[in-house]
């Protein structure tokens, strides 16, 4: 192939652009221009940039090149190698980056042959057995099964995190965080709570002097013992005259939990702080979880309420089945 | 209610407490055939508004809830903010710790190959200790005393050094200079605490002021003594206050006798004891500072016990305070007597005839900054470590000649975390205390260690005790 002769770009460097030296003042065009609104900009053509214009690409001046002297043209519709290029171009090969004309170099050897990053480290790791150096993971592997709380997001426990999150206020939780923290530390460090035969913790709970040295335990007793079973729904109309029918439903663990917790921080910002700082609030949760402890707390009425109405209204359990068996019927 | 027997037509219930015969013939309210709900008659009508006015649909709102009770008494609520509890009875106590006395001084001095190295143990606070530290108020709320059966103080590599300067100038009869330094949580307050059980132990006696803010802070009373010139300012009330701590915490000085003449404002006789004295200005302010500065120089007579004066929150001392003088300009700290009394043992300008300690620690909590403060302390890190001085700013204006000249060739102590051998003992003392609930071992000390800051105590004791438990 001739060396390549490029008429077109030879010429277009001695275009002469004419521009005036001075540019005359055109207000009412300039006012045009002021006006013009984006809606219009893509119908006008985009003032002459440095990109406009360029050289087609190699092969494509070849097939025009190819179209003017008659001779085969290159196919345009895919890429060119570099490596075709250069074949047919000596003196682009001269020219050609040092990596190219190795890799064009019949005599250079192939890269199958190199070591590899992995070949190199399993020859260290043989080389170590053989010196006999332990073989494998640096840290060791965990023993299986896993934690519960080897997960990220369950790292702490249930109860705990669940209350923080329900004393969260305004989603910050690194003073919930601190609160809760007040409040484990003040059920460690209060006297052991004096426990109410009336008022029966969870059975198989541990001793009441056995509690302040593990604060999570008891925080989770006070909120398990006092968890309702159930809820009261409250179906609209149902028992007719636009009455309200009242059904019990049963609650999961964490519903349960969630209810007795609600329960208990209402009845701690019922209370009013006896001394100032900014553990106020987790004092009085913390007292209100020793009190359920030792049953003086009100929140064993709430669960006693609902208790009795759930079973006052296990009548209506049935309230949705029987109406679908008469409409079987 | 106008029931009875006898009323027939009265639809009321019989109530229990008034069926008596008596109560309805001396009922009041006259006979009546309607139901027991109109029998007071018509109430009279409630009168409409005045013409002109808009009635209002809006529904009143209650006033504030009327709080019932007694409301707490003036300073009862800070008192229990302030509380310091020192001790837990739910914990666990440690079989077999050793207790911080005379002996352990020296045993922490001598540290032989043959013998165990006591640095990475947890030692209890004997009783006198306790007393002692508790009336100079050397515990402070916020350090996490209330969790363990009694109170513990671990031994750390620095404290040994301290020891040993503190022993040395008590031989030597040298006033040791210190200042005590390091990031937030790294145990200063502590390390004074231990200088302080240390001098204890040994019988010194111990001054100290808990907090530097309350000197400076504008809140005492205050006066000119005088004949001074430039005038220095006295503080009574304080000085009364802390002439009381000083005659609680010390009970050596009610052994102590008067031996020199005194010009005081009241006639005091010879043979008195420093601790008669130290109460006499308790009772009257007025006087209390003349005689501080008899006690002082009772102290300083040859053969009475050595003397450690500490001071924590040095920064507050390091600048202008907040009281005016006659011409409503701010007094310089150093102007104040109290405080000009601990800079000159500090700078060294005066000594201690028999020995002791001046020890300032600085504060990392809500504190001001003192340029001059903390070049110095850079400087005279730089100059231990024999590393190429700090200069000033040269265009800061800040600085103060006479902060920097307090702080002259003083020594300075540079806190940092824990290693993990002291990590690992104390988090066994937890463990052992039943209050760290976890195993302790190589893998969670290095854990705990490491998420503290590089073993920082306060961040180690967040992150095992308070906030993750």
């Amino acid at each position: 192939m001739p060396p390549r002769l490029n008429l077109r770009a030879a010429s277009r460097s001695l275009v002469i652009l004419s521009r005036p030296s001075v540019t005359s003042v055109q207000p009412r065009i300039a006012q045009i221009v002021a006006r013009r609104t984006f809606a219009e900009e893509k119908s006008r053509n985009p003032a002459p940039g440095p990109n406009q214009d360029q050289l087609p690409h190699v092969s494509e001046e070849a097939a025009e090149y190819a179209e003017i002297t008659g001779g085969t043209k290159p196919d345009t519709s895919q890429g060119t190698p570099v490596q075709d290029i250069l074949k047919r171009d000596q003196e682009s090969t001269e020219k050609a980056p040092e990596i190219i004309r190795e890799e064009i170099d019949p005599t250079s050897k192939s890269a199958a042959d190199e070591t590899t990053f992995a070949n190199l480290l399993a020859l260290g790791q043989l080389q170590n057995a053989s010196n006999g150096e332990p073989v494998g993971h640096k840290f060791g592997l965990p023993t299986l099964p896993l934690p519960s709380n080897a997960n990220l997001h369950y790292r702490y426990d249930p109860v705990v995190d669940q209350v923080t999150n329900l004393l969260m206020q305004h989603g910050k939780l690194g003073v919930a965080q601190r609160n809760m923290a007040f409040i484990l530390n003040f059920l460690r460090t209060s006297p052991p709570p004096q426990t109410n035969p009336d008022r029966p913790l969870l059975p198989g709970s541990p001793p009441a002097y056995a509690l302040p040295l593990n604060p999570v335990l008891y925080l989770t007793l006070a909120i398990d013992s006092i968890a309702p079973l159930l809820r009261i729904r409250s179906q609209k109309g149902a028992a007719g005259g636009g009455t309200a029918l009242q059904i019990p439903v049963p609650l999961g663990l964490r519903q349960r939990r969630r209810t007795a917790i609600t329960w208990i921080l209402d009845a701690a910002s019922k209370k009013k702080s006896r001394g100032s700082g900014k553990n106020q609030f987790a004092q009085r949760v913390a007292e209100e979880i020793i009190s359920v402890v030792e049953g003086r707390s009100g929140v064993w009425d709430k669960r006693g309420l609902i208790h009795k109405s759930g079973t006052s209204a296990r009548a209506n359990l049935m309230f949705g089945q029987k109406r679908r068996r008469i409409q079987a019927s | 209610m106008a029931t009875s027997i006898n009323c027939w037509k009265c639809l009321a219930r019989p109530c229990a407490t008034s069926s008596s015969r008596i109560s309805s013939i001396v009922s009041s309210k006259p006979f009546s055939s309607t139901s027991s709900k109109l029998v007071g008659g018509p109430k009279p009508f409630k009168k409409a508004a005045p013409a002109g006015v808009k009635q209002n649909l809006r529904i009143k709102k209650k006033g504030a809830q009327k709080t019932t009770g007694r409301p707490p008494a003036s300073g009862e609520r800070k008192a229990m903010r302030k509380r310091i509890v020192l001790s837990n009875t739910n914990a666990l106590a440690v079989p077999g710790m050793q207790e911080f006395n005379k002996d352990l001084v020296a045993d922490m001095l001598e540290g032989g190959e043959e013998k165990k190295s006591l640095v990475g143990n947890v030692v209890v606070l004997p009783g006198e200790t306790v007393d002692a530290l508790r009336a100079i108020d050397a515990f402070k709320p916020t350090q996490g005393w209330g969790l363990f059966n009694k109170p513990g103080l671990l031994i750390r590599q620095e404290s040994v050094e301290l020891t040993r300067a503190l022993v040395s100038a008590e031989d030597e009869k040298s006033t040791l200079r210190y200042v005590i330094e390091g990031s937030k949580g790294s145990g200063k307050s502590m390390m004074l605490l231990h200088a302080q059980a240390v001098a204890v132990a040994r019988g010194w006696v111990v001054l100290h002021f808990p907090e530097a803010q309350e000197l400076v802070n504008a809140v005492n009373d205050y006066a000119a003594i005088p004949n001074s010139n430039p005038s220095v300012w006295m503080q009574p009330t304080y000085t009364a206050e802390w002439l009381e701590k000083i005659a609680k915490a010390n009970p050596i000085l009610d052994t102590i006798k008067m031996t020199q003449p005194h010009n005081l404002p009241i006639e005091i006789p010879k043979g008195t004891t420093l601790g008669r004295l130290c109460e006499l200005g308790v009772r009257d302010s007025d006087i209390a500072f003349p005689l501080f500065q008899a006690l002082w120089s009772e102290l300083n007579q040859s053969g009475r016990p050595p003397i450690l004066l500490t001071l924590d929150g040095l920064s507050y001392i390091m600048r202008d305070s907040q009281y005016r003088n006659t011409n409503n300009e701010l007094i310089h700290s150093h102007d104040l007597a109290l405080i000009k009394h601990f800079t000159d043992f500090l700078s060294g300008s005066q000594t201690m005839k028999n020995g002791g300690a001046v020890i300032g620690a600085t504060s990392r909590s809500h504190h001001p900054i003192s340029l001059s403060m903390n070049l110095a302390i850079t400087q005279a890190l730089e100059k231990q470590q024999e590393s190429p001085q700090t200069e000033r700013q040269p265009f800061e204006k800040n600085y103060d000649e006479r902060v920097e000249a307090s702080l002259k060739d003083v020594h300075v102590m540079k806190l940092s975390g824990t290693s993990k051998d002291e990590a690992r003992g104390l988090m066994e003392y937890w463990a052992k205390s039943g209050v760290l609930r976890q195993t302790v071992d190589e893998r969670s000390v290095a854990e705990k260690w490491a998420l503290a800051g590089n073993g920082v105590l306060g961040e180690l004791q967040r992150g095992a005790l308070r906030m993750r438990i």
